[in-house]
Parts: C-alpha cells; sequence; structure tokens
C-alpha cells in the first residue's frame, strides 16, 4: 500500500489502512520509544498511546515533511508527557569524575551492534538518557529540550555533557569503544 | 575545534545506531489501537469475556459437586500413562516414566538457564563470560541435545536417547524461533547489510521516511537457531572466536588468554545482567496485592421441592408466608491481581463472608412440637420429620413476645476471578468483574419454617458444608500514588441452597453491596 493511500484510508478512519501504516512503522517506533521507557512494557505503552494520537491527528498533517518525522515527533512528545507524569527532570544527578573524553575515529569498530549502543544508552540515569536521546538522537535544540521538560537550558546542556561522559565510559567499560591514549608530542614525551 | 569534531563524529555514531535500531510490537498493541480507533466494534471482546466466565463458572460447579476437577485430572492422567505404556516394550515402562518426567522439567530448567545466557551473549557480547559460567552449570544431556542436531550423535544413539533429546532441541528451537531478540537482531542487522553507514544530518532521519517492510526481514529458522547455538556453544569452550575478536578490540584477546575477569569488571557485568532481566520486571510491574472489604444487605428467594405432600407448605410462594426482613453482612478478604493484558487481569485470593437475614418472630412460652418438611432422598417423596420450636410465625398474628430471629452464615471463600477494563482516563479506570467463589460453612444459625407454617425450628446442623458462590462487580479504580483504591457495587449470588438436599425447604441468598478496595504493586 502506497503512502497516498494509506494516508487517504487513515482519514477515512479506515482500520486496514490504519493497521498498514502502523505495520509499517511501529517497529522503528518502538525503538524510539524503548530507549526512553524503563522496559519493554512501558515503551510498548507509550508506542500505542502515541499511534492512537497519530490516527486522530492524522487530519492536522499537511505533507509538509517526511511522515515518518511527524510520526516520529508525535510519538518522542509522548514518551515526554508519559514520563513527566512521573519523573522531574529538574533533579540533576552528579557523577564524579564527570569530565569529557574525546573520541577518535579509529577507536570506533565499523561492526557495532545497534541494540548493544541502545541498551547502553537505557543503561543511563532517566534525567541524562533522556536529555542524550532528545539532543544527540533525536535533533532537538537544548532550548527546545528545556522547554519540553521544563528545565533551564543550561541544566539540559549539562545533563547533556555529563550523560555523554557516563556514556562513553560505558562503552569503554564494554569495548565498544576503546580508551583514548594519551597525547604524546613529536619526541613521544606526554 | 578537534574536540568538537570528535564530538560530532560520536553523536553521528549513537545517531545512526540508535536509528537502525527497531523492535517489534507485541499484538496487544495493535489490538488495543484498533479497540480504541473503532470502539463500536469491540463485540470480540465482550465474547471472549462472556466465554472466560462461562468457564469459570463451570470449573466452579464441577468443584462443588461430584464431578470433581481432581477426577477428571486423574483420568486423564491415566490415559496419558496407557499411551505411554502401550507404545513402550514392558520392561522399560517404569523407568521411561521417570524419565520422561524428570527430564522434561530438567531440561526446561536448564533450557530457560541456557536462553537466558544466549540472550545476553547477544545483546552483550562481553557477557560472553557470564554466559560461560552458566553453560558450565547445564546439565550434560541439553549440552549432547544441542550438539546432537548436527545428526552425527543422533545416529549413534540408542532410539530412546534421540527421542529425549529431539524433544529438547525441538524446544530449544521453538523458544528460539519465538524469542522477541531474534526479531530486534534481524532487524539489526538488516539494517547494517542495506542501510547506508555515511553520516547523515540530524534533519535527515526525521525526513526520510522508513523504506523497510516486515516481510522482508530474514528471521533464522530453527535450524539456523541452533547452528547458531551449536556455534555459540563451542565458543565458550574455546574462548572467543574470530568473529567476536574482530568485533571487539584488540585489548579484549588478553582477557581471552587469561580466561579471566577483573572483579570490578565481573561485578559491573554481573550488575549490567541483573539490571537488565525482563522477567523480573515484568512479574513485579504486573502482580499486585488488593485488601478489600464489602458492607452488603442480604435478600434471599426461598423456594419448596415437594413430592406427593398436601400440606401448605407446598401450595403457593412460601415467601407471602413468612415475616421476613434483609439483613445487614459484610464480605473482607485479601487477593492477588495480575494482568494479564493491558486491559485484563486475573484475580485470586481469600475472603471472609458473614450473612444475615432477619425473621420475625413471637417467642413460645413453652417449647411446642411441630414438624419440618424432609425429602426421602431414595424415593423423593416428601415426609414430616418431628422436632421441637420455641418461636411462632408472626406473619397474619400479632406478636405477644416479639423477636427477631438471625439466620446466619460464616464462611471462607476462595474467590477466582477477573476484572476487564471497560475504559480509562487519566488516573481513574473503570473495571467489570467476575467471580467464582467455593465457598466453606463453617457456624451460622439456620430458623426453619415448620410443615405447617406456624412456627420455626432452629437446626445449624441442615446447613450445607460447602456451597458455591458467583460475584459481579463494576468499580472505579482510582490511581493513589502507588496505590490504587476501588469503589463500586456488588452482587453476590448463592447457586446452591443453603440448606442439605435432604430438606425440602430451598433457600437461596443474594447480596448486593458496595465494595472498597485497596490495591499495592509487588
Amino acid at each position: 500500500m502506497t503512502e497516498e493511500l494509506m494516508l487517504s484510508g487513515c482519514l477515512r478512519n479506515n482500520a486496514t489502512a490504519q493497521e498498514a501504516l502502523y505495520n509499517r512503522f511501529s517497529p522503528r517506533m518502538l525503538g524510539v520509544c524503548y530507549r526512553f521507557a524503563k522496559n519493554r512494557e512501558d515503551a510498548e505503552d507509550m508506542l500505542q498511546e502515541g499511534f492512537i494520537k497519530v490516527f486522530s491527528q492524522m487530519h492536522q498533517y499537511r505533507n509538509e515533511g517526511a511522515l515518518e518525522g511527524w510520526i516520529r515527533r508525535i510519538v518522542v512528545h509522548t514518551c515526554i508527557n508519559n514520563l513527566k507524569k512521573n519523573k522531574k527532570f529538574s533533579d540533576s544527578i552528579d557523577i564524579t569524575n564527570a569530565h569529557s573524553i574525546h573520541i577518535r575515529e579509529e577507536m570506533i569498530p565499523s561492526i557495532m551492534q545497534a541494540k548493544q549502543v541502545v541498551e547502553c544508552i537505557r543503561s543511563l540515569p532517566l534525567g541524562y538518557k533522556t536529555v542524550l536521546n532528545l539532543y544527540a538522537i533525536e535533533g532537538y535544540s537544548h532550548k527546545e529540550i528545556a522547554s519540553m521538560l521544563d528545565i533551564e537550558e543550561s541544566t539540559s546542556r549539562s545533563q547533556y555533557t555529563r550523560a555523554k561522559s557516563m556514556l562513553e565510559e560505558i562503552l569503554i567499560r564494554k569495548k565498544i569503544i576503546q580508551k583514548p591514549k594519551k597525547k604524546t608530542n613529536f619526541l613521544g614525551a606526554v | 575545534m578537534e574536540n568538537e569534531f570528535y564530538t560530532d563524529e560520536f553523536e553521528q555514531l549513537l545517531k545512526e545506531k540508535a536509528d537502525q535500531f527497531s523492535m517489534y510490537p507485541s499484538k496487544r498493541v495493535w489490538h488495543s489501537i484498533y479497540n480504541n480507533l473503532h470502539p463500536s466494534r469491540r463485540w470480540p471482546s465482550v465474547v471472549i469475556s462472556l466465554f472466560f466466565i462461562s468457564s469459570l463458572m463451570f470449573i466452579g460447579y464441577l468443584n462443588t459437586g461430584e464431578n470433581s476437577i481432581t477426577r477428571q485430572i486423574n483420568n486423564s492422567s491415566s490415559i496419558s500413562t496407557i499411551s505411554i505404556e502401550e507404545t513402550t516394550p514392558p520392561s522399560q515402562k517404569i523407568n521411561n516414566k521417570i524419565r520422561v518426567l524428570s527430564y522434561s522439567k530438567a531440561a526446561q530448567q536448564a533450557e530457560a538457564q541456557y536462553n537466558n545466557a544466549f540472550e545476553d551473549v547477544i545483546t552483550n557480547e562481553t557477557d560472553f563470560y557470564t554466559y560461560t559460567i552458566v553453560k558450565s552449570n547445564r546439565p550434560p544431556y541439553l549440552i549432547n541435545a544441542l550438539t546432537a542436531s548436527s545428526d552425527i550423535k543422533l545416529s549413534t544413539a540408542t532410539p530412546e536417547t534421540n527421542n529425549n533429546q529431539e524433544g529438547v532441541v525441538q524446544t530449544v528451537n521453538t523458544y528460539i524461533k519465538s524469542n522477541q531478540i531474534f526479531a530486534d537482531i534481524a532487524v539489526s542487522n538488516k539494517k547494517n547489510k542495506t542501510g547506508s553507514s555515511k553520516p547523515s544530518d540530524k534533519n535527515k532521519t526525521e525526513n526520510t521516511p522508513y523504506k523497510g517492510n516486515t516481510d522482508d526481514l530474514n528471521l533464522p529458522s530453527a535450524n539456523d537457531a541452533t547452528a547458531i547455538l551449536n556455534t555459540s556453544d563451542k565458543q565458550a569452550e574455546t574462548g572467543l572466536t574470530k568473529t567476536t575478536e574482530a568485533k571487539i578490540t584488540p585489548d579484549s584477546k588478553d582477557i581471552n588468554e587469561n580466561n579471566a575477569l577483573k572483579a570490578e569488571e565481573k561485578a559491573w557485568i554481573e550488575n549490567y545482567a541483573f539490571q537488565n532481566k525482563p522477567a523480573a520486571k515484568k512479574w513485579k510491574g504486573r502482580l499486585g496485592y488488593q485488601f478489600y472489604i464489602t458492607p452488603a444487605v442480604n435478600y434471599r428467594k426461598l423456594t419448596t421441592k415437594v413430592k406427593g405432600s398436601a400440606t401448605p407448605f407446598a401450595n403457593g410462594d412460601i415467601n407471602n408466608s413468612i415475616s421476613q426482613k434483609p439483613g445487614f453482612g459484610f464480605e473482607a478478604g485479601l487477593g492477588l491481581n495480575y494482568a494479564v493484558a493491558k486491559r485484563l487481569q486475573i484475580k485470586a485470593g481469600v475472603q471472609f463472608n458473614y450473612t444475615n437475614y432477619n425473621i420475625s418472630a413471637d417467642q413460645a412460652s413453652h417449647p411446642i412440637t411441630t414438624t419440618i418438611l424432609m425429602n426421602d432422598p431414595s424415593t423423593g417423596y416428601s415426609y414430616s420429620a418431628a422436632r421441637t420450636s420455641t418461636t411462632s410465625n408472626t406473619f397474619n398474628t400479632p406478636a405477644a413476645r416479639p423477636v427477631t430471629l438471625h439466620n446466619r452464615t460464616y464462611q471462607v471463600s476462595v474467590p477466582i476471578g477477573f476484572g476487564y477494563k471497560l475504559s480509562s482516563q487519566d488516573n481513574v479506570e473503570w473495571f467489570a468483574g467476575a467471580t467464582v467463589q467455593p465457598s466453606y460453612y463453617f457456624g451460622g444459625k439456620a430458623h426453619l419454617i415448620s410443615t405447617d407454617l406456624k412456627s420455626y425450628v432452629s437446626d445449624p446442623s441442615t446447613i450445607n458444608s460447602w456451597n458455591l458462590n458467583l460475584g459481579f462487580e463494576t468499580y472505579m479504580n482510582f490511581k493513589l500514588g502507588t496505590y490504587n483504591f476501588q469503589v463500586g457495587p456488588q452482587v453476590r449470588y448463592q447457586v446452591n441452597s443453603t440448606y442439605k438436599k435432604n430438606l425440602a425447604l430451598i433457600e437461596k441468598p443474594y447480596a448486593i453491596g458496595l465494595k472498597f478496595g485497596l490495591t499495592k504493586g509487588f
């Protein structure tokens, strides 16, 4: 079924078209929800809520961008709203030795499973992973994130820096990336 | 400047890998969306609910009568035993029975252990060591069964061993085929193979439609899965394979050579594995315990079962010949709720019931001789049995010394049932539910009307010790933080007569109450 057919069917509340659209986008969207959620069940709940919004707001889609992008924004907002019900993102979580590790291209192995990286992201504290997901993966600015999560822009930035640092540490621990070697000058001295 | 470049690379990498990741939702998600979008087409749920209620009622009925489930189970057990015996030489009958039972139980445990470890290996390559530890504890027959799938060992094994091993291999394969993780890996691998590895800008993913199709996923077959298992099995024995070495950094070779982990690393891996246990979280999130109390008003319906008697007892509606009033009772209990689906909960527990019914009577100055009508169990014919009475029926005559008689029962029940979420909004949910309640009556009072309808005979021994009750309820569930508060009306109906079968009087009480419950998750 083409995208146009699906869209017109969904606007007429046609169950077959809705199912086709759901089947096409739900795996990727569940992947998005899973990164925000505590477990798979919560992710499925978020997905369900997100798709109900998608179908009920389908008439607002104006063909100005890709359909997936539009669906994705709704799903992400649903995830955030869901998380906001239970948690306060303004609660900053301090980590000791929060330092930035510079990543070199050669550190990153060419074969890296997506699931491993996602699981590493999910292992971060809630505030960290939410900001990291929104900024690094979903492409929201710190200003937008601050508005979405009801926090200060500076808090978003600091949370992101710490999140990235912690994630790097986890990736190194799990041997997905390698610890950077200390920089040396041309004489070999540190 | 250099730092920024590397930071962007890192973010780019995260974005790429995260976008490659996708999972397949369970069917219930689409069903819930469908029901939400098309509320008028919910009839299958209603039919299923009715079927479920009927099944529970039927099971409850079987439990109270002579056709007990235990008896049926015994029958079915003997059938399966016979089938085993028929296909087995007599000399192996006992051995085979024991072996099949113990083997299947042990194989299930081993399979679960093995799969947990295997899942960790797939999701997290460094957890290979955890897997190795788990693997070393596996029963030898599981290892044999898995290795035997290459058919070399199967050909040399005895037929009995073949069957067992094939059974275990099939069980493991079935599990692997249905395991969601393979779907996730397949999607991930598919994206790795076909997807672009070039870095893309932030808006690209949002603006690029997903081209993937659910049909073109190369999910591994049972043989593939077994092959993977065998490969992993050998890998675990010999250390990391070339593939694994290629995936991880050269530093990990040292670990391979030493074949040991630092305490800190091991603790971290174990902690990670523990925190990512899906089964434990699933179980915890679904199970809750509940305390409830239901004040209720008790009513009753009297009928008679008379054969061959022409007494006033047998004529007309007996309820019109007695001065009776509803009484107050209550039930209180503890139960467990388990959410089997998003909308459906099953529940079971223990509850105490107190029922009470009031009869207006006149206290006699001295005991009088009277009769109650009974039925002969062998012929079915009714006859009058002599009793004494100290109270009189005041239906048509004013009482000189009015007194209220209480027909009471004390019961312990085991309610088993379900709750179905009809709708929800924010923190409020509306449920409807039903329970079957096998009940034990451990005390009470019974005031029976005499054959001539003039007196009451007190005889608690006529109360049935066992009975079956049905409960129907609808309630609102309010989410209050970690607690849920329920309130709603409930009807409880007793299926069989309060009195024993040899009495011509049949009493079927019912209660209408308001249930208050408090639930908390584990």
